[in-house]
């Protein structure tokens, strides 16, 4: 069984930190307030949030490793919140001491970037985490919408069931499961490292933001090639967004792209689920088990 | 044929009848006899090879392993056929033309696959088209060299299809770089067979005489390769090189690509070999990433040497800025391992990209002042 972190309890404490690109504090303020005032937690802010970095990072490797090692180890912090992605996390993984955290599992959250921990804790620890909104997200009375309220019911142990509308390329079925994915471009990357995930009879989901249509075609190939979409139990296609195409025009949009490399598989499979880069993006346990239902009418993804 | 006829003839475990279909790697044969791989490729072999010696003292052929000398494909000869083919981005006949005419001045034949002038999207016809195309190429024993038109996108998505029997029983050049990467790394994962790694079809020059040195240089590096004949290439000195000499089996290519092969049949070996990288049109964290990945799947542990090519870097977002260079980059990935780093080597999506032998032994010196890599025929 996988092993599931501690529900929070009100008054537990969130630790916030930056293990990849730099954030302000004043980014993070709507998100450290209604995490106090709101949820009713105590924060914990890291010293790689709105720290002194001049660089693209949050601070140094040593500085972000030294954090999050500290959140990590820290037995009054009862869930880390990555504070943005960007890009960094890969660059202090192997680093890491998982030894006290393995003892006492809390709850890591965050996505993009951060599906690097995600996969790394799954394939080497087996213990799950939450793939979820992060602090900008909260901006702008976004906490107020179901997308990061869903990561507050999944701290409290809430147990999910979100649904979607139907797309024409959804192929029906039902898949029951340990739920892993991410970012398809940090999922590709990290094949045939230590921090590689296995799939076979795992829900996959899948989301990514920016890249060109070739460059999803290879990354999927990558999956394919590695093994990765054989014996999937199911796999969820979340948004691909700000999608780029080169000056002659690969031919295909996206799902497309992901229909065909998919199609000699039988498995279900839906498209335009709510985890992408945008507002639409539900918290996810990687690592718990989920039934996917998907009909004609709609998606199911139930805890 | 010349003196290497009176070598001794060797090898077939197998019966005759079985040849035409055999593609049992155990069939294969010797890994270092240049000279049977040539008589295999002549039509008279099967005939001439009437009395089979089978011979436990010849390796069998299966040379995945990194220490064992590659299958060098035949030298071209004049009068020999080259064929051109599309496997990835698509490209039309006059683009072709400087290139088929060029070599055909350097007294070769040229086919055009059927790829050439068609277009599905990006690609260079649909996936069915571009592999029955470079399937023909790698089955017709006329054909002695494949250049691919352009590079582009789209080898991966037929590099499973293609089947690979006759091309491992007549071995020939496959040439090109950037998307062809997944060539390259496939035939030398998985038959050990050398591959050229220069430019394609779409970087010869309209004109000749008009083109500048560097253009014409890089160009004529690609005959010399087809033709066998010895090559010393060098680079620039580069005060953040690591100093060293290296011999050993050269591989790699564009560093995106090998990252999006890890994992997969046709992932690279790199123990004890030579790995260059070039890319373009990455961010530095990009990079910093596909470094990570060559680190973390272990292919920077026991190199022989190291080749950073051309990286033409896409500019930071303002605010963005990454804080370290390439060379901080790749530096701090090796800086546990003694062996030499070479930057500013002259192979990449630039102007001085010269014509690499993958699959063949070569030696790096690098120096202070210029460093050099020489293949070792």
């Amino acid at each position: 069984m996988i092993k599931t972190p501690p529900y929070l309890q009100p008054g537990d404490t969130i630790g916030i930190v930056c293990p990849a690109g730099y954030m302000s504090l004043e980014k993070a303020a709507e998100c450290i307030r209604v995490l106090r005032e709101e949820w009713g937690y105590n924060v914990k802010i890291g010293k790689t949030l709105g720290g002194a970095s001049t660089t693209y990072f949050s601070g140094t490797d040593e500085e972000r490793l030294t954090d999050l090692q500290q959140m990590l180890d820290d037995d009054e912090v009862k869930a880390i919140l990555c504070g943005r992605g960007g890009y960094g996390t890969g660059r202090i993984i192997e680093q890491l001491d998982f030894k006290k955290f393995k003892k006492n599992p809390k709850w890591i959250i965050g996505f993009s970037d951060i599906t690097v921990l995600h996969s790394h804790l799954y394939s080497n620890y087996y213990i799950a985490s939450l793939h979820a909104p992060m602090a900008a997200a909260f901006n702008e009375a976004g906490y107020i919408n179901r997308y990061v309220q869903s990561l507050r019911s999944a701290l409290q142990g809430t147990w999910a069931r979100y649904t979607c509308e139907p797309h024409p390329f959804n192929r029906t079925g039902e898949a029951i499961g340990e739920l892993v994915g991410g970012n398809l471009s940090l999922i590709a990357h990290l094949v045939g490292s230590d921090s590689d995930i296995k799939t076979k009879g795992r829900i996959l989901f899948l989301e990514d933001i920016g890249e060109y249509s070739y460059n999803i075609d290879r990354m999927m190939y990558q999956l394919k090639r590695s093994g990765k979409l054989k014996n999937l139990a199911g796999l969820i296609i979340g948004g691909f967004t700000d999608m780029k195409d080169t000056e002659r025009p690969f031919g295909k949009d996206v799902y497309e792209i992901i229909r065909d490399i998919i199609e000699e598989y039988n498995y279900p499979v839906c498209f335009g689920f709510p985890v992408s880069h945008e507002k639409e993006n539900y918290a996810l346990k990687i690592g718990a088990g989920y039934k996917l239902k998907i009909t004609k009418s709609r998606v199911l993804l139930e805890e | 044929m010349g003196e290497r006829e009176t070598l001794p003839v060797a090898v077939v475990r197998r019966p005759l009848g079985h040849r035409s279909t055999n593609n049992n790697p155990s069939f294969e044969i010797a890994n270092n006899l240049n000279y049977l791989r040539s008589m295999m490729n002549r039509k008279n072999f099967l005939s001439s090879a009437g009395a089979l010696i089978a011979s436990s003292a010849i390796p069998s052929f299966a040379t995945t392993d990194e220490s064992t000398p590659a299958i060098i494909p035949a030298y071209l000869r004049k009068g020999d056929l080259i064929g051109i083919t599309s496997p990835a981005g698509y490209i039309t006949h006059e683009e072709i033309l400087p290139a088929a005419r060029l070599m055909e001045s350097w007294g070769y034949r040229i086919r055009l696959g059927k790829t050439i002038g068609m277009r599905d999207g990006t690609f260079g016809g649909t996936d069915t088209e571009r592999l029955a195309d470079m399937q023909q190429m790698l089955n017709d024993k006329e054909i002695k060299a494949i250049m691919c038109a352009r590079g582009g996108y789209g080898s991966i998505r037929i590099i499973d299809n293609l089947q690979w029997n006759r091309f491992r029983e007549h071995p020939k050049w496959i040439i090109g770089f950037s998307d062809i990467t997944v060539l390259h790394s496939h035939i030398l994962r998985n038959f050990g067979i050398a591959s050229i790694h220069s430019k394609m079809c779409n970087s010869f020059p309209e004109v000749w005489e008009k083109a500048d040195p560097v253009q014409k240089e890089t160009i004529e590096s690609i005959r010399r390769a087809l033709a066998g004949e010895k090559v010393q290439y060098t680079a620039a000195a580069n005060p953040q090189n690591r100093n060293g000499t290296a011999t050993g089996i050269l591989t790699g290519g564009n560093l995106k690509t090998l990252e999006t092969l890890a994992g997969s049949a046709s992932d690279i070996h790199t123990q004890n070999r030579i790995l260059f990288v070039e890319d373009t049109g990455e961010y530095l964290y990009s990079i910093d990433r596909m470094f990570w990945n060559l680190a973390r799947t272990g292919k920077l542990g026991h190199l022989a040497g190291l080749i950073i090519g051309g990286f033409k870097i896409k500019q930071d977002d303002p605010g963005e800025e990454f804080g370290k260079n390439l060379q901080e980059i790749v530096l701090e990935k090796v800086k546990k391992y003694k062996y030499p780093v070479c930057f500013d080597f002259p192979v990449g999506h630039q102007r001085d990209n010269f014509a690499l032998k993958c699959g063949v032994q070569h030696k790096l010196i690098v120096q202070t002042g210029a460093s050099t890599l020489t293949d070792r025929l």
